[in-house]
């Protein structure tokens, strides 16, 4: 164990903006060292924790929980994968496969932004600003210069949605490393000027709102030809765009930035160690301009694959409506921060979305109302058990010992459990 | 510390963090002063009319901040020239501006009742966070625990026909969710600010189920018992006496709070070793104080302190529950902890300061609606100008947010 | 009292048989200790022999898996300081557990404070810890913030807070590891005082001489287990490090005279100040020759750190220059420090020296990460394979090159770092501490190394709290006070010579450098 010795005397305060309240310093570690030692087993066990927490809410308040995960699972669409659903159903399901997916591209694109920040020591809470921004710019841009070659507005729009993201967490990154403001308060501030710039513009009288109707709070439409083509399902009827190809190569892109890149490699090093870090020559105030910078560009082309893809507008409610963007945290910390594990994680918090919508859950089971703050308290308690790993681990190593002995063998030998590496 | 760094210190009195009123800072605070004041004066009562004296006023206050920086005190120096950046830009947006609109804006009266309604519920959840920190936890859960503060008072009020019980219930559900911060944040030695943002969305979750499962769309009924207004007959005593005159009993209770919190935590053996657990909790635990169950008990008062600024939000100011109506108040508040220094009387300054800013978002509309929107972000520009500009200065207690594990088993 | 219990009565603490595993470690094996009443005895061991484990066991900080623990000759088990407070047992740690922000009166009463009216007394406080100061003799101001006091004064807060509570058997943590020597010779004066009037006090260290200036008895304990314990009366320095390391000790590697060139690196009147702003560095001049060890000898916290944080840019020369070859690089980035030719063997290989989560191969390429990358890419290939011929060149046990630094030992994680540092080939070379808590093997290796470095052309500045080895590796020794070098020495000075320079008596007598 090498946790830091409360007792040892204190360090001095240390350089380079490191704040007052920040990631504890062996978590990054943590979270990384957990992946080598526990593989996929302890993120699992913390989904069906989660779950089965989130089911006695439900049974606590008159449902049953098994009908309701039911309902949701159907409503997520993932039943198209199984060979055996066939005929209207398998229709239906496609629809709603669509709508997941739908989501899963903006939510890996979010995942990450998150993720990387981890990675460099950082908590980016400002997604949802970012992704906000980044929206803001898409549709303007978007619903601007018609006339303009389809690709040419489509990436251009892309662009400036995630310029406006990476300045918006530069900020915050700035701020970091030039007098140590805590980053989770200054990004959870950010997105609230986010909320209300949007509001802002896009409201009664504002230099965004819609030209056709001055009484309605909304946007202008994007043009056609700003619009990402649909490649399965119908057009009309937010069938899926090409979006989520988008996000799959922003995946690869993070994979290999974070893992082969010497940008990536000095944002580890900071991560895992600042003082390290700077003491080899690398510069951590720049580090962290840069990966929060970087972390808002993913978070901004979020919002305009969102807003490209399917929105087509934004009004000033569904501004103040994303929540979206918050579940790249969960999605960030229940795919262990790699590229891989956050497209999974992204696809299966993409269908409980979906599964939880007005549109595709059954009210008749459960009031989708309600299973929309289920999946709310599922996303927090996700985030709760990940970082409690310890508490993961320890249920996981009880688990196994027990199971070996109901299979006629002994305990398992002590190098079978996991360890916490802290 | 050697002996060679005594001497150092003996050789420069004033090179301690804590030194008093130099001439450069006396410097600094002078110009602060005069760019305050160049806005005041174009402001009723006084109302000038004319930018000439205020402009003469800013750029004295900006000279005096030059001078402070040069003399070596760099960040009031800086404050002084923004004093008189923002005075001389208010000064200017005041004389440009009608008399009326700006009587209506600038009531003192009802201006100072606003602050402090608005400050109450930072003031009690940053007070919580005082306690919480002060022993070593970061509580980013503070949010969390207002809203749960906001909706079970709301809801106890509704089922019990009393807001003493809403209160109560407010407070417990808040405690509640604070001891779960507690058992992953101290027991399970979680990161700390990932446990936080976990509960808050947690109690977002489950706040908006239970609103939803009880209230549906017709929202929480319109005669919810609410905390009394208290009244006093000081109308006739200046803008202050308007301001005090009819309070709720929370934004009272707030008050009071910072005292009980100050005295707690300041001049009573448990706040000694609320402290030193915050500060060297291994040293805590060889004099015999217990660190967990001193950590665990901070936490839960958090938790009971932040809820009843989420209890004052819906059953003593708004008189509904709105899903996140919270609106990251519980942010602001952790900004408030840290712009006061982890101390009650710096944390009250803090929150006052955040509740002006909010009270003024509130009147800014008089001069136009459009732009109305935008002074809602007012707050949390402020907030993050706070922490931006106040960190550095301010020193957290030394354990705040380090797991502690006891050696051995 | 009846005969038979004599011998058991005489004993104010006996440990029997006292095993503390943690993991795989054995810390303790089977320990035997008896402390006798109003006897000072001395624990004596190598780093990591199982010293303070063994002591935080009785102070109920670490519960052992076997064994007895016994207070008057009757079997008790401590689970907690509190336990241990009250069975007469105080503790002063090595690490002072003292909050630093909290006044000396504060601090004392911390765990029994007196109370007036339900709120804390603090006037009481204050007279307490004035009576306390009084009866033993212990001079300490109630009033000051422990973090403004002298070392030497924290150490007497904690010796007066464990009499406070009614310690009879008083522990003491290598006492003497942060104080001068002036401050040494007080603390023995105390001790026998205290002996004098009755207390049973173990003395924990690695210091010969100490043990046979202060102590009575002494237990040595040699990788956990009890060696033996002895009247200091009839033991000498040579049967005591005999029993400590298990054979007759040869710390000195072999050394030829250097052959020194042209002045490498140069300080020029250097100026710098400590984290708190105040000043630490105070114009040092100095300068080291190629082909030469300069070794730069002082008590901890007289400026070393910030000497080393200035040179190597990563703290601000406030005045004065700093040349390297002829080149100045005052004031440059760390960066440009290390490609100008600045090597640096950090002072504490955890926090700075290495990135413990990073592998071998990553932590090996800290300072060469770019070379060669194109479009911003790693050579993950190249970065192996540099790994793989410094881990076989410098002798690394224990790990691939994708191993997690965190999982080797301490004295591979300060080859890997070595093995970095002089990788990049640097002109001059910082060596800070280089030996800080390695075992006996490890410390030849890294000697041997910097011996084979400074033959092969580079100027080698070398900062160490351990006279023993400054005097085995330095062609010169240059003294550090106050900021200050205060005095130039041949590695042929005593300890009596260094330790006056180092207490700032010999200040003013300084030597032309």
């Amino acid at each position: 164990m090498s946790s830091v010795r409360p007792g040892a005397p204190a360090p001095p305060p240390p350089p380079d903006g490191q704040p007052e309240i920040a990631l504890s310093p062996g978590f990054v570690a943590r979270m990384t060292g957990q992946m080598r030692a526990g593989g996929w087993i302890a993120p699992l066990l913390t989904v069906v924790v989660a779950f089965f927490m989130g089911g006695l809410v439900v049974a606590a308040t008159g449902h049953n929980p098994l009908s309701t995960y039911k309902a949701i699972f159907d409503g997520s669409g993932l039943q198209w994968l199984f060979p055996w659903t066939s005929g209207p159903d398998r229709d239906t399901a496609a629809i709603n496969l669509q709508q997941t997916l739908l989501t899963t591209g903006p939510l890996i694109l979010l995942g990450l932004a998150v993720g990387y920040a981890f990675r460099a020591g950082l908590f980016n809470i400002g997604g949802q600003g970012q992704y906000i921004v980044g929206s803001i710019a898409a549709v303007w841009a978007g619903s601007s210069w018609a006339g303009m070659p389809g690709w040419i507005h489509v990436i251009l729009a892309m662009v400036l949605a995630t310029a406006a993201g990476a300045t918006w967490a530069g900020i915050s990154g700035a701020l970091r490393a030039i007098t140590g403001a805590n980053e989770v308060i200054t990004t959870i501030m950010l997105n609230w000027i986010a909320i209300w710039l949007g509001v802002y513009l896009f409201g009664l009288g504002g230099p965004l709102q819609n030209n056709a109707q001055p009484d309605v709070p909304i946007s202008n439409d994007i043009v056609h030809s700003a619009r990402l083509p649909v490649f399965w399902g119908d057009a009309d009827l937010q069938g899926l765009h090409i979006g989520i190809f988008v996000a799959l190569a922003a995946a690869v892109v993070y994979w290999v930035l974070l893992n082969r890149s010497t940008k990536g490699y000095e944002a580890r090093a900071v991560g895992f160690n600042p003082e390290a870090a700077r003491y080899s020559g690398i510069r951590v105030g720049r580090t962290y301009v840069l990966v929060m910078a970087t972390c808002g560009a993913l978070a901004g082309l979020a919002g305009s694959l969102d807003v490209l893809g399917w929105q087509f507008h934004i009004a000033t409610n569904d501004i103040q409506g994303t929540q979206l963007a918050f579940l790249g945290i969960a999605v960030a910390l229940l795919g262990r921060n790699t590229a891989l594990g956050t497209c999974l994680a992204a696809l299966m918090f993409g269908a409980l979305v979906n599964g939880t919508s007005v549109r595709n859950l059954d009210p008749a089971v459960f009031e989708p109302e309600l299973a929309q703050n289920l999946t709310t308290v599922i996303q927090g308690l996700v985030v709760l058990f990940v970082s409690a790993d310890v508490l993961i681990l320890l249920i996981y190593n009880k688990l196994r010992p027990r199971r070996r002995a109901r299979g006629g063998g002994a305990a398992g030998p002590a190098g079978d459990t996991i360890e916490v590496v802290a | 510390m050697s002996t060679a760094a005594i001497t150092r210190n003996l050789r420069a009195p004033d090179g301690g963090p804590s030194s008093g009123l130099t001439r450069e800072r006396a410097l600094g605070w002078g110009g602060i002063a005069l760019g305050i004041l160049a806005f005041l004066m174009t402001l009723p009562p006084f109302e000038v009319r004319s930018i000439g004296p205020s402009v003469v006023l800013a750029v004295l206050a900006a000279g005096l901040g030059v001078a402070a920086i040069v003399g070596g005190e760099r960040r009031l120096g800086g404050g002084a020239i923004a004093a008189a950046i923002v005075g001389v830009l208010g000064a200017y947006g005041a004389t440009r501006s009608g008399t009326s609109h700006l009587e209506v804006v600038v009531s003192w009266g009802a201006l100072t009742a606003a602050m402090l309604r608005y400050a109450t519920p930072l003031t009690f959840a940053a007070l919580g966070g005082l306690v919480s920190e002060r022993a070593g936890v970061v509580n980013i859960a503070l949010e969390g625990m207002m809203l749960m503060g906001a909706f079970f008072a709301a809801w106890g009020a509704d089922k019990t026909g009393t807001w003493v019980g809403g209160i109560l219930i407010g407070v417990l559900a808040g405690m509640a969710l604070a001891l779960v911060h507690a058992i992953f944040a101290v027991s399970l030695r979680s990161d700390q600010i990932v446990v936080g943002t976990g509960l808050n969305f947690v109690a977002l979750g489950v706040t908006g189920y239970m609103y939803v499962n009880s209230y549906g769309a017709q929202g929480t009924p319109d005669n919810l018992p609410s905390v009394p207004e208290v009244n006093l007959p000081t109308d006739s005593l200046g803008f202050i006496g308007q301001a005090i005159s009819q309070l709720n009993l929370l934004v009272w209770g707030s008050l009071l709070a910072v005292v009980l919190v100050w005295l707690l935590v300041f001049r009573t053996r448990t706040g000694l070793r609320l402290r030193s657990v915050g500060e060297n909790p291994r040293a805590a635990e060889t004099v015999g104080i217990g660190v967990y169950r001193t950590r665990y008990a901070a936490v839960v008062a958090s938790g009971g302190l932040a809820a009843l600024g989420g209890a004052f939000l819906s059953i003593g100011f708004v008189h509904s529950f709105s899903q996140n109506m919270t609106a990251g108040r519980g942010f602001i508040a952790l900004a408030a902890l840290i712009a006061g220094r982890w101390r009650p009387g710096g944390v009250l300054a803090a929150t006052l300061l955040f509740g002006f800013s909010s009270a003024l978002a509130q009147r800014l509309p008089e001069f136009s609606p459009s732009l109305a929107t935008l002074f809602q972000a007012l707050p949390y520009v402020l907030t993050l100008i706070a922490v931006a500009g106040v960190v550095g200065r301010s020193t957290p207690p030394a354990a705040d947010g380090v797991p502690y594990q006891r050696e051995g088993n | 009292m009846s005969p038979q219990n004599a011998g058991a009565a005489e004993l104010a603490l006996e440990l029997r048989g006292i095993t503390k595993r943690f993991g795989a470690l054995t810390a303790n094996d089977a320990v035997d200790l008896q402390l006798r009443r109003g006897e000072i005895h001395a624990l004596l061991g190598e780093n990591g022999a199982g010293k303070s484990t063994l002591m935080s066991v009785v102070y109920g900080m670490a519960r052992p898996d076997e064994g007895e623990i016994l207070i008057d000759g009757e079997p008790v088990t401590i689970d907690s300081p509190r336990e241990a407070m009250d069975r007469g047992v105080g503790m002063v740690f090595q690490h002072f557990m003292l909050i630093p922000v909290m006044t000396v009166a504060e601090n004392l009463v911390l765990g029994a404070e007196p109370r007036k009216h339900g709120l804390l007394d603090l006037a009481g406080a204050r007279r307490r810890t004035r009576e306390l100061s009084d009866r033993y003799g212990l001079k300490v101001d109630p009033d000051a913030r422990v973090s403004d006091v002298s070392v030497g004064q924290q150490q007497r807060v904690e010796i007066l807070r464990a009499l406070d509570r009614g310690a009879k058997i008083l522990v003491l943590d290598e006492p003497t590891a942060v104080l001068t020597a002036q401050e040494t010779a007080e603390l023995a004066e105390v001790l026998r005082a205290l002996r004098d009037a009755g207390t049973s006090i173990v003395f924990i260290t690695h210091k010969l001489h100490e043990v046979l200036d202060v102590a009575d008895r002494v237990t040595v304990l040699r990788r956990g287990k009890t060696i033996g314990t002895v009247d200091t009366a009839g033991a000498d320095d040579a049967s005591l490090a005999r029993m400590m390391v298990g054979r007759d000790v040869v710390l000195r590697v072999e050394k030829e005279p250097g052959k020194p060139g042209q002045p490498l690196l140069e300080l020029d009147d250097v100026h710098a100040t400590d984290d708190r702003g105040l000043p630490a560095v105070d114009g040092v001049s100095l300068h080291v020759r190629a082909g030469e060890i300069v070794a730069v000898a002082g008590i901890d916290g007289n400026g070393q750190s910030e000497l080393i944080d200035l040179i190597s840019g990563l703290r601000p020369c406030t005045g004065g220059h700093v040349r390297l070859g002829g080149k100045d690089i005052t004031n440059c980035t760390p960066r440009a420090a290390r490609d100008a030719g600045i090597g640096h063997i950090a002072e504490d290989r955890h926090r700075r020296g290495l990135v413990l989560d990073f592998n071998l191969s990553e932590n090996l390429a800290l300072m060469d990460y770019r070379e060669g990358t194109r479009f911003g890419l790693l050579k993950p290939r190249r970065m192996l394979d540099a790994a793989s011929r410094l881990l076989h060149e410098f002798d690394v046990r224990g790990g691939s090159p994708v191993t997690p630094a965190r999982s080797l030992s301490g004295g591979n994680q300060q080859k890997v770092v070595i093995a970095r540092e002089i990788s990049g080939n640097p002109d001059a070379l910082i060596a800070a501490q280089p030996t800080r808590g390695l075992d006996v093997g490890a410390i030849e290796f890294v000697h041997r190394r910097l011996l084979a470095e400074r033959d092969a052309g580079r100027a080698i500045l070398l900062f160490s709290l351990e006279l023993d080895e400054v005097r085995a590796l330095a062609d010169r020794i240059v003294v550090i006070y106050d900021g200050r070098i205060v005095g130039e020495l041949p590695p042929t000075a005593s300890d009596e010579e260094l330790g006056l320079l180092m207490t700032g008596s010999g200040a003013g007598r300084v030597a032309s450098s």
